[in-house]
């Protein structure tokens, strides 16, 4: 919290507020409250969707630079930790994990080098190639998954010293601390120098180059640290969510999943990575509860996949069309809706 | 020594295939050339081409009316997408159109499989998969029957740019969108007309690539492999896309062949993007892509 | 660097002596009159900015021929000259943006073959654009804070973790951009995203992102296109008083010749990539081939110009 409270912004401390007491909630409330399978199967996997995104964020978001490599990062780090820990006895977990986020930045920062030529989808294409070449290359190797023959890795369980997280509870909260922490740095990031960088680089880049901002430097640092964070999401993933992974787990669906949670939660927002992610986790339970109660029968799980695509390919669609800020505009118009007093009076 | 057959053999085989990447990119090719959008949902279409003709050709239409039955509805699917995505998109930077694609490909694949069912279909076009003898080199009947599609195609499409007047006012458009909103052209007609062509190419190419890897949701992956064809020949030239496929197709067979050894097999899957990516850094704008100065 | 701008940053500024001595500033204050005479006579050793026979050709076609400009220390210089006549090629290769087919740019005594656009701002040189090239997302205070981006030597880390260095820097600038927020009376909109604003206001952003470096050199291409004639008349007045308080020297391009004559002190003419004229604004009104350029061959009634 120290470090949130002395960072410098004109926000209103209400938004301090609001985060501590989320905090509070996700910390106090939650793990006792919640059973397992909402554990497990909802706010787990939405920390760690929400970190990739918030990853992706920084990469597309504010630097402007589009990747359809993400799954690729996140294998990295989940084979990387993976790995770690296993050739690398005695290494403490979180060593672990921040030395897995390093070497997904550090393939990040390779695969980003085009950027500095390419622009859009060229370099969209571009980002391709990692997602085809990691994926071969763990499947490949049989040294990447200790020679399983599929390449599936199983975590180990996660132990910080004395203390194992090994319950739904604990690996949820495992997971929300290493979320919190990351998001919170991510923020101070992107309101120092760098993080504007970033966004001049996103909204002009010959200006950005004209004033003297490395681009060269800007864009990797991007890239870096866009990795960083989908890589130790990758690990996240692995450890705390699913425990047992597969290359194929980490297809070119993950990628587009992962930039559909931006651009419907609101690209250059954290708190749009945030409720991105939770729409995506949470659209699918919806979506075949309802499917389920009103077809009945013919609601089974081909329909149930095909009907999520249709869905969300068409909201990916009305969002660009209607709202390109994605959810969070609309969070946020709602709120101030909702309290039209504290709306700021607009300036000339 | 060195089988200098079966490399021929190889080279002949990687063309064939090339020809058949062409048929897929000429249709990104043909819309990003008018209406600056790299299709993403081209290979979703082309799915949804070669499933509605073999489900309706499964339920017992006579394969002529199938074929003019698909081919309605492709238009018809071409002017709606152009209607209902793009249209309102219009001024849009090209990244966010490119994401709309994105997902316009999830709602036409969802809507293809939601309709037809999910299961593989076998597609016989009337071409046996047996191939044939040229001095010693095999070739397959089906690629070279593709081949003479692709080609086909391409021959119509110069015909059809040089005398129609549609055609020429796609040229216009792609050349000048201003000056072709100036001398009185109705771009959304014309992008209309484009989307609906793109159906007819998705068709061809979901048709050829049907009867060679049977009629299922993977189809919807040549959009990959068109990909780096595009990077290779330029997103902007028909000329391109044909160079681009041919030069993909031929790298991709013989890396897998005598690299792809060395590193344990399945390289195809990422050689032609690590090949476009090298070729990109040298030359940004493809083989004949248009060079861009930039303006300020 | 004295006192922290407020609504009265204007004044404390025009007494501020600039950053970077600039030999001879407070002589030239004088009279202007004198000093365009001056000036217009002078040949500098050292100018603050020298093109030698400038050539640039897009595929065979030219778009500037041979074309030499001295622009000397604390002087406003026009470049003027009908569409497509090569300016913004020009600015685009002082800016290092293009590269001359042939001929050099010289900045104090650097020369190049090609400006190196990253190191400009290093150089002490700063730009706008014809098209407003703003940062959209980013509000008007860090649009105009990105101006001193290259001053940041903090690395990434000591940024998110807010080490003194990085602190000490950011401060600074945040505090240098506030001043020129101030100087040019943007702080009514100063925490308003960038690209929400009137155009007028935008170019006038841009002005601030320009000078908040305090540059030895300012490069403004376009800066009077599609304003208002009240905005005109300020932003003249600001451009003057980049020179005269902060001591740049400018480097202006216009297709609308009218406003420059009053602005500047020399002018150049540029026609079909060739310089027709070069002068104080008098010699370049009466000159024929201006008139030529402007109007068409041979019009008689001269008097249009003088504006």
């Amino acid at each position: 919290m120290a470090l949130l409270a002395s960072t410098k912004t004109n926000r209103p401390t209400a938004e301090t507020l609001w985060i501590g007491i989320g905090i509070v909630v996700a910390y106090g409330v939650v793990p006792l409250a919640g059973s397992d399978y909402l554990l497990d199967a909802v706010l787990t996997p939405f920390l760690v969707l929400a970190l990739a995104a918030v990853g992706l964020n920084v990469l597309t978001g504010y630097a402007g630079q589009v990747s359809l490599g993400s799954a690729a990062f996140l294998a990295v780090g989940a084979y990387a930790a993976y790995n770690l820990h296993l050739r690398v006895p005695g290494l403490p977990l979180l060593v672990d994990v921040v030395l897995a986020g390093g070497i997904a930045a550090a393939i990040g920062i390779v695969f980003g080098l085009p950027s500095l030529r390419l622009r859009g989808f060229y370099l969209a294409v571009s980002t391709l190639a990692a997602q085809f070449f990691v994926q071969w290359a763990l499947t490949k190797f049989g040294w990447f998954s200790n020679d399983n023959p599929s390449g599936v890795i199983d975590a180990p369980v996660l132990r910080i010293g004395s203390v194992s997280f090994a319950t739904a509870a604990e690996r949820y909260v495992f997971s929300l601390t290493i979320v919190v922490v990351l998001t919170l740095l991510t923020l101070r990031l992107l309101r120092s120098q760098s993080g504007r960088n970033f966004i001049a680089v996103r909204d002009h880049e010959i200006a950005a180059k004209v004033i003297g901002v490395p681009l060269l430097r800007t864009k990797l640092l991007a890239f870096g640290i866009s990795s960083f964070l989908i890589g130790v999401a990758g690990v996240l993933w692995a450890f705390a969510y699913l425990r047992t992974v597969e290359p194929a787990g980490f297809n070119l669906d993950r990628s587009f999943q992962i930039l559909f949670i931006i651009i419907i939660g609101g690209l250059a927002s954290l708190r749009g990575s945030f409720i991105g992610a939770a729409f995506i986790v949470v659209f699918p339970l919806l979506l075949s509860r309802i499917g389920a109660a009103v077809l009945g029968r013919v609601f089974d799980s081909g329909v149930l996949e095909m009907s999520q695509h249709i869905v969300i390919g068409a909201l990916i669609i009305v969002f660009l069309i209607a709202e390109p800020r994605g959810l969070i505009a609309l969070w946020d118009r709602a709120w101030s809706a909702l309290r039209p007093a504290r709306r700021p009076a607009i300036p000339t | 020594m060195f089988d200098y057959q079966f490399l021929i053999e190889v080279l002949i085989g990687g063309l064939l295939s090339g020809v058949m990447y062409s048929l897929v990119a000429i249709g990104f090719v043909l819309i990003y050339k008018t209406s600056g959008v790299l299709n993403f949902a081209q290979g979703a279409m082309l799915l949804f081409a070669a499933l509605t003709f073999v489900s309706l050709v499964e339920r017992g239409t006579p394969f002529a009316a199938a074929l003019a039955a698909t081919l309605a509805i492709m238009i018809v699917l071409g002017i709606a997408v152009e209607r209902t995505v793009l249209r309102p998109l219009v001024n849009q930077p090209p990244i966010t159109l490119f994401m709309a694609t994105l997902g316009l490909s999830y709602v036409i694949e969802g809507a293809a499989q939601l309709l037809w069912g999910t299961q593989v279909h076998g597609l016989d076009i009337g071409i046996s998969d047996t191939p044939f003898d040229v001095a010693g080199v095999l070739i397959s009947r089906l690629d070279l029957f593709a081949a003479a599609v692709a080609g086909g195609l391409v021959a119509l499409f110069a015909l059809f740019f040089r005398y129609t007047r549609t055609g020429l006012s796609f040229r216009a458009v792609a050349d000048d969108q201003f000056a072709a909103l100036a001398v009185g052209l109705r771009l959304p007609r014309v992008w209309g007309a484009v989307w609906a062509v793109a159906g007819i190419v998705a068709l061809v190419g979901g048709l050829s690539w049907g009867a060679r890897l049977g009629v299922q949701f993977s189809l919807s992956l040549v959009v990959l492999k068109a990909l780096p064809v595009l990077v290779l020949g330029g997103f902007d030239s028909i000329a391109g896309a044909i160079v681009g496929g041919l030069l993909v197709g031929a790298i991709e067979k013989l890396a897998e062949v005598y690299v792809g050894p060395f590193f344990g097999g399945g390289i195809e899957v990422w050689a032609a993007y690590v090949v476009a990516l090298g070729f990109l850094l040298i030359r940004p704008s493809g083989l004949f892509g248009q060079k861009l100065v930039e303006r300020v | 660097m004295s006192g922290i701008a407020t609504g009265a940053g204007v004044l404390r500024l025009e007494e501020e002596p600039p950053d970077e001595q600039i030999h001879g500033s407070t002589r030239e204050r004088d009279n202007a009159t004198e000093r365009r005479t001056e000036r217009a006579a002078q040949t500098l050793a050292n100018p603050a900015l020298g093109l030698a026979k400038i050539s640039l050709t897009f595929g065979g076609v030219a778009a500037l021929r041979d074309v030499d400009l001295e622009v000397a220390q604390g002087e406003i210089r026009a470049v003027i000259g009908p569409n497509g006549a090569g300016k913004s090629s020009l600015l685009n290769i002082v800016s290092g943006l293009y590269r001359p087919t042939r001929g050099q740019v010289q900045f104090g005594e650097h020369s190049f073959d090609q400006v190196p656009t990253a190191r400009l701002a290093a150089h002490g040189v700063a730009r706008t654009f014809q098209n407003l090239a703003l940062f959209k997302g980013l509000s008007v205070l860090d649009n105009v804070q990105m101006g001193l981006a290259h001053r940041m030597r903090a690395g990434f880390l000591r940024q998110i973790m807010g080490a003194p260095l990085a602190r000490r820097i950011e401060e600074e600038n945040r505090t240098a951009a506030k001043e020129v927020i101030g100087f040019l009376h943007l702080d009514d909109v100063h925490d308003r995203f960038a690209g929400t604003l009137p155009y007028g206001v935008q170019k006038r952003v841009e002005l601030a992102r320009a000078l908040v470096a305090r540059p030895k050199l300012l490069l403004l291409d376009e800066p009077f296109a599609g304003v208002t004639f009240a905005e005109k008349q300020e932003l003249s007045q600001h451009v003057r008083n980049a020179r005269d308080s902060l001591g740049a020297t400018i480097v202006l391009i216009e297709h609308d010749i009218g406003v420059v004559m009053g602005l500047s002190d020399r002018v150049a003419v540029l026609d079909y990539g060739r310089k027709i004229a070069d002068g104080t604004p008098d010699q370049v009104r009466a000159d024929p081939a201006v008139i030529d350029a402007y109007l068409g061959v041979a019009h008689e009634d001269a008097t249009e110009l003088a504006v």
